[in-house]
C-alpha cells in the first residue's frame, strides 16, 4: 500500500480478508447494530400487519373452536372441531361452496379471456389509446354498490332493460334473480364487467415488454395475427396469466358484495332458495343473522383453506411448467 | 433462388423531413451476396425491411424474381431474415425455433425433423436441439437464427447486422462462416451492416448509402480503388483515406505548403466548381521523402500494430493544438519505424494513387 490513497476505500479493496479465526462475536453484534435501523423502518408495517391481519387471523381460528354468540364474545365454550364437522355436514355450506365455484368459473374464465383479447387489441397502434385505457379501468373505479344496483335494474324481471330487449326480439322474459343459473350468470356478468379492464391493463403492461422483433420474425415465418397471438403473445404472458388467475381466484372465493346487493334488498340468504348464496354470504349470515360467531369463524377458515389449496395447486403447476422449460 | 430489384423504392416516415430511403435503385443478381453499408440512419435497415415487407414502400417498387412484391405481406415473399438480436422464440426449443416456419406452412412432421437435423448438423447445433435459447451462448443463438433461416430454403436471405451482438473475435470467425455457408447454399443474400470491414470482406458487391441515398454500388475492390465521391472515399477503408481540400494552382493542388501534382485537364475539370479541389490518398500510398521535397508534416501519434505502424500527422504550420482533430494525414509505414511524436517528416504520394474530387460537388473526377 505504497500508493497512499486519499480515501480508505481503495485500501479496503486491496486488503486481504481478515483471518477467519478472529473474534466473530463482536462482528455479529456490529451487524445487528447496523441493521437496527432497518428493523425500525420495517416495523410499522409489521405492527399494523400483526394488529389487523395476524391477530384477527389467529383469533378467528381460536373462535372457530368455540361456541360463541355475538352477545358473549369472550365467554364461549370449547367445542373442539365441532363447528367444522357441522359445517361439513351442512347442506348450506355445500350449496354455498357449489355456488361460489360456479360463479367463480362463470366470472373468472370469460373475464380473463376477454381481458387478454382486449389487451391484444389495445396493444395495436390505435387512435385515442390512452383514452380507451382509462375507460377500461373505469368499472374498477366504480363502487360495487353503485354498479350492482345498476345491474340489478338491468336484470330486473318486470322493468329490466334486458328483459325488455328480449321481448323486442320475441323471446320470453327471464326471471333472472329467481333462477339458479340465471342469477349466477347475472352476478358473474357484474364481476366480469368490473374486473375485465383491470386484468386487461395488467396483460397490456406485460405485452408491451415483448420485443417487437419476435412478432416480425413470426410474421416472416408466416404466422397470421392469430398464430402470433397464440405462439408469441400467450407463451410470453404465461407468468402474468398465472398471477391474474391466482388473484381472480382469491377474489372469486371471497365474493360478497355483488350477491349481497343483487337481490336489491341486501339480504344474506342469496335468493329465496339460496340459489346464489356464496361462502362469503353464508359466513355473514351465520355470524350476523344467526349470531353463531364460532360457526362463522369456521366458515372463514374453510374459505381460507380453499384459497390456500387453489393457490398451492397453481404454484405447483407453475413450478412444474417452468421446470419443464429449463 | 431469385434476383432482387429495388426500382425507385422510397420510404417516407410520417412527419419526417426527408425520405428514410430515397428512390433506391438496385439490381441484385441471382445468388449474389450484396451488402448494404452506411453510417447509422442512412436507410440501410429500412431498405432491408422494405424488402422483407416489414416496412411500407411509399413509392417505387420492389421485385423478387419477376414478381412484384411491393404490397405483398412478408409471408408471401419467400424470404428468411436474421435479426440483429436474433428474435428467437424464448419458449421454444432450438429445434422448434428452426422448424416453426415449416410447421406453420403445414410441412409434414418427419420432413420438418429431417430438415432441422440437417441444418443443425451444418451449423454444429445437433447437441442443442432440445435446449431453449436462454441456455445458449451468444454465438450459438446467432447460429440458431441462421438455422431458422436456412431450413426454409428461401429465395432470399435477409440479414440485419447479424454479427453486431457478438464479441470482436467471434465476429471475425462467424463472418467467414456465414460467407462460406451462403456461398455453399448459393442463395441470394442481402446483408446490412455499419461495419465497412464486414462489408468489404463478405460482399460480392457493396452498396454504400448515406441519408437514404445510394452513393455507389460496386465490388469491394472497385469501391476501394475508385470511390465515386468524397463520402465513399472516406467511409471505405480503415484507417480512412486522407482527404484534404486545397486551392487549384498551376500544376496541382496546394496542400499545406506543398503542391500535389495533378494532370492539367483533370485539375481543370475538378476545379470547375469553385476553384477548390479535394484530393484523397490512402495511408498505404504514402512514403517518406527527403527533407524539403513533399508535404511537410508533424507527427502527433505513432500507432504500432505489429504488422504495420500508422503515423498520425498534422500538416506543418497548420493551426494550433487541437485534441479532437489531432491529425490531417495518416501514413502507413514500416512496423519498426523510427518516427516519434513531434518529429517533422516530408511525405510523398505514390504516383497514380491520388484520388481527385470536385470540392463543390464532392464527385470524383478522373
Amino acid at each position: 500500500m505504497t500508493l497512499a490513497s486519499d480515501s480508505r476505500r481503495p485500501a479496503l479493496i486491496v486488503e486481504t480478508p481478515a483471518p477467519r479465526n478472529g473474534p466473530a462475536a463482536p462482528r455479529r453484534r456490529t451487524r445487528l447494530t447496523r441493521n437496527r435501523w432497518g428493523y425500525a423502518y420495517v416495523a410499522p408495517f409489521f405492527l399494523v400487519f400483526a394488529a389487523f391481519s395476524l391477530y384477527p387471523f389467529l383469533y378467528t381460528a381460536w373462535v372457530s373452536l368455540h361456541q360463541v354468540n355475538l352477545s358473549n364474545l369472550d365467554g364461549g365454550t370449547w367445542v373442539g372441531l365441532d363447528n367444522y364437522t357441522k359445517l361439513l355436514h351442512s347442506q348450506f355450506f355445500w350449496n354455498a361452496a357449489r355456488n361460489t365455484l360456479t360463479i367463480g368459473i362463470l366470472s373468472t374464465v370469460p373475464q380473463l379471456c376477454m381481458a387478454l383479447g382486449l389487451a391484444h387489441l389495445l396493444n395495436y397502434e390505435l387512435r385515442g389509446r390512452t383514452f380507451l385505457r382509462v375507460v377500461m379501468l373505469m368499472p374498477y373505479a366504480t363502487s360495487i354498490a353503485a354498479a350492482t344496483l345498476v345491474f340489478a335494474q338491468l336484470f330486473g324481471r318486470d322493468y329490466g332493460l334486458i328483459n325488455s330487449l328480449l321481448e323486442v326480439v320475441g323471446l320470453p322474459r327471464i326471471d333472472w334473480e329467481g333462477g339458479t343459473w340465471t342469477s349466477q350468470l347475472a352476478i358473474s356478468a357484474i364481476v366480469t364487467w368490473r374486473w375485465t379492464g383491470y386484468n386487461a391493463l395488467i396483460y397490456l403492461a406485460a405485452m408491451q415488454s415483448i420485443p417487437g422483433e419476435l412478432y416480425e420474425a413470426a410474421e416472416i415465418d408466416g404466422a397470421s395475427r392469430w398464430k402470433q397471438f397464440l405462439h408469441v403473445t400467450i407463451p410470453s404472458l404465461r407468468p402474468t396469466i398465472l398471477f391474474t388467475v391466482v388473484v381472480s381466484t382469491i377474489g372469486a372465493v371471497q365474493l360478497f358484495g355483488e350477491p349481497l346487493l343483487f337481490g336489491g334488498r341486501g339480504t344474506t340468504t342469496g335468493g329465496t332458495s339460496g340459489q346464489y348464496q356464496t361462502l362469503g354470504l353464508l359466513m355473514y349470515q351465520q355470524g350476523w343473522s344467526n349470531f353463531h360467531i364460532g360457526q362463522a369463524a369456521a366458515t372463514a377458515w374453510a374459505m381460507f383453506l380453499i384459497i390456500v389449496l387453489i393457490v398451492g395447486i397453481n404454484a405447483l403447476v407453475g413450478r412444474l411448467r417452468s421446470r419443464n422449460d429449463r | 433462388m431469385a434476383t432482387v430489384t429495388f426500382d425507385q423504392a422510397t420510404r417516407i416516415y410520417p412527419r419526417a423531413e426527408r425520405p428514410a430511403v430515397d428512390a433506391l435503385d438496385l439490381a441484385i443478381a441471382d445468388g449474389e451476396f450484396l451488402v448494404l453499408v452506411g453510417p447509422s440512419g442512412c436507410g440501410k435497415s429500412t431498405s432491408l425491411r422494405m424488402l422483407a415487407g416489414l416496412e411500407e414502400v411509399d413509392a417505387g417498387a420492389v421485385r423478387i424474381g419477376e414478381r412484384d412484391v411491393t404490397d405483398a405481406p412478408p409471408k408471401d415473399r419467400d424470404i428468411a431474415m436474421v435479426f440483429q438480436n436474433y428474435a428467437l422464440y424464448p419458449h421454444m426449443t432450438v429445434g422448434e425455433n428452426m422448424g416453426f416456419a415449416l410447421k406453420l406452412a403445414g410441412v409434414r412432421k418427419s420432413e420438418i425433423a429431417t430438415r432441422v437435423t440437417e441444418a443443425a448438423k451444418i451449423l454444429d447445433l445437433s447437441d442443442y436441439l432440445e435446449r431453449r435459447p436462454k441456455a445458449l451462448s451468444g454465438g450459438q443463438r446467432q447460429r440458431v437464427a441462421m438455422g431458422r433461416a436456412i431450413v426454409r430454403s428461401p429465395q432470399v436471405f435477409l440479414m440485419d447486422e447479424p454479427l453486431s451482438n457478438l464479441d470482436a473475435k467471434l465476429r471475425v470467425q462467424t463472418r467467414t462462416q456465414i460467407a462460406a455457408l451462403v456461398q455453399r447454399l448459393g442463395t441470394t443474400t442481402v446483408y446490412v451492416t455499419h461495419d465497412q470491414v464486414e462489408a468489404m470482406t463478405m460482399g460480392d458487391r457493396v452498396a454504400v448509402l448515406k441519408d437514404g441515398v445510394l452513393q455507389q454500388c460496386d465490388t469491394p475492390g472497385a469501391l476501394y480503388d475508385r470511390p465515386a465521391n468524397v463520402f465513399v472515399a472516406g467511409f471505405i477503408g480503415s484507417p480512412a483515406m486522407n482527404l484534404v481540400t486545397g486551392d487549384a494552382v498551376d500544376g496541382g493542388v496546394r496542400v499545406g505548403s506543398a503542391v500535389l501534382p495533378v494532370p492539367r485537364d483533370q485539375l481543370d475539370r475538378a476545379a470547375a466548381g469553385n476553384g477548390r479541389v479535394t484530393v484523397g490518398f490512402r495511408p498505404e500510398s504514402m512514403h517518406q521523402v527527403g527533407p524539403g521535397e513533399g508535404i511537410p508534416v508533424l507527427v502527433t501519434v505513432v500507432e504500432q500494430l505489429g504488422s504495420d505502424a500508422y503515423l498520425y500527422t498534422k500538416l506543418a504550420g497548420e493551426g494550433a493544438d487541437d485534441v479532437l482533430h489531432p491529425s490531417d494525414v495518416v501514413v502507413r509505414t514500416d512496423p519498426r519505424t523510427a518516427a516519434t511524436a513531434g518529429q517533422q517528416l516530408w511525405l510523398g504520394v505514390r504516383e497514380g494513387a491520388l484520388h481527385v474530387f470536385d470540392a463543390s460537388t464532392s464527385q470524383r473526377v478522373d
